[in-house]
């Protein structure tokens, strides 16, 4: 499982085709989470918590 | 990639451009002709695998590393150089790979020692890292094609450094031997002087460093030595925050006679430099407010682990800077420096070479 900000989701297209692993589980965040403050951060991992769950029980990978 | 077609060069050019196999600077076409005689100039069969190239895991076949060669302007002397780059960027010390994609603005830089310097007419004086050198801009040029072409190292979707700087187009000089006082840098890396190499090390911009040294005063040393060590050890340097890492050093030819006039060796600066390297804790956690190591007992930290971290060599012309190359400190090996020999004698004849 990783955790994609936006800026860097094509990276991890790139990144993930290059290595053979396509279809890794990624969880897109928004832009920028580090130094966004606790408030904000905790938001933003109410928010993909689900997403995350339903990736770890083998559903497909999301877009925060 | 297979063959291209165009109607003429200049379409071929922009073909090139529109591809985005390009540094965004016009290149030489890289014809099958072209692509043949600098392979030859290089020395080995075409479909030998040199290694891989991170992010893209591309196979650097002697033929796609003979088009990034063809492509910047290379001269067929040349190739050799641009094969041991190769050689040594993808060295897993070298973690290419993290390199080009960090968001840290780093690139290699090629130093060359030996023979080689002559023969491919590689410039280690006045502007060694400026405009106007052939062998210098074309030589760190076919490095990068390769590392966007076979590598995948794109602008915003692979290569992610957040400005980037000037010497991703090419950042490749010699050591000037001639004028240096001291044994050359691939000497203190295991190799003879007789031998050519290159030492490829990943480095932010060029920093200089202004040292008004006077035979008058017994100071001028120390200055020299707290100066160099400062480059490193302020807090906007991964050096400072990060530590752990290699870094570069270009000495002066006049910094550098001035210390060996005054019975210094380079192990000798290497090590009071290293040691001088320090940042206070407080001055740290007031600026850089990313601290994830803990000080030492003096509430300090040290720039570099060792003295061999800091690789040192005589290149630029003499006068007052000397330039400190900082680095990135990060990736599994923590920025480390590759030499790896030039191989001589593997080149065949080139017929039409001239006219590459």
């Amino acid at each position: 499982m990783a955790l994609v900000t936006t800026e860097f989701w094509a990276q991890g297209d790139f990144i993930a085709r290059s290595v053979g692993m396509p279809d890794i589980p990624r969880v897109q965040l928004p832009h920028p989470v580090a130094g966004s403050g606790t408030k904000n951060m905790t938001m933003v991992a109410a928010h993909i918590l689900p997403g995350i769950l339903d990736s770890l029980n083998g559903k497909a990978a999301i877009d925060g | 990639m297979g063959e291209l077609s165009a109607v003429d060069e200049a379409a071929a050019v922009e073909l090139l451009h529109d591809l985005g196999c390009t540094d965004g600077l016009p290149v030489t076409v890289p014809t099958p002709q072209r692509v043949q005689r600098m392979g030859l100039a290089m020395g080995y069969d075409a479909d030998l695998v040199l290694g891989t190239m991170g992010p893209n895991m591309g196979e650097c076949t002697v033929e796609k590393l003979a088009v990034a060669a063809v492509m910047a302007g290379c001269a067929p002397d040349h190739a050799p150089v641009v094969l041991a780059a190769a050689r040594a960027v993808m060295d897993p010390r070298f973690d290419l790979t993290e390199m080009q994609a960090t968001t840290h603005a780093i690139a290699p830089l090629i130093v060359v020692n030996g023979p080689a310097r002559d023969w491919c007419q590689i410039h280690g004086g006045f502007g060694a890292l400026g405009p106007g050198h052939r062998a210098n801009a074309t030589i760190g040029r076919a490095l990068r094609l390769a590392m966007i072409n076979i590598g995948g190292g794109r602008a915003g979707t692979s290569d992610m450094a957040l400005l980037g700087h000037p010497g991703k187009f090419t950042m490749c000089l010699a050591e000037d031997e001639l004028n240096s006082p001291f044994e050359p840098m691939h000497t203190g890396r295991g190799f003879d002087p007789s031998q050519s190499t290159v030492t490829v090390i990943g480095v932010d911009s060029p920093q200089s460093v202004m040292i008004n040294l006077d035979a008058d005063d017994p100071t001028s040393t120390d200055r020299l030595v707290q100066s160099l060590a400062a480059a490193f050890a302020n807090v906007t340097t991964n050096n400072a925050t990060l530590g752990g890492g290699q870094a570069a050093l270009a000495l002066n030819p006049d910094h550098a006679t001035f210390l060996a006039s005054r019975g210094w060796t380079l192990a000798q600066l290497r090590e009071r430099v290293v040691d001088a390297a320090v940042v206070d804790h407080d001055v740290l956690a007031a600026s850089a407010g990313y601290l994830d190591r803990p000080p030492r007992p003096d509430n300090t930290y040290r720039c570099f682990d060792e003295p061999d971290d800091l690789l040192v060599f005589v290149a630029g012309g003499g006068g007052l800077y000397s330039v400190a190359f900082p680095s990135w400190c990060a990736g599994p090996h923590r920025n480390q420096a590759v030499t790896v020999e030039i191989e001589t004698g593997q080149t065949c004849a080139i017929p039409g070479a001239a006219t590459l």
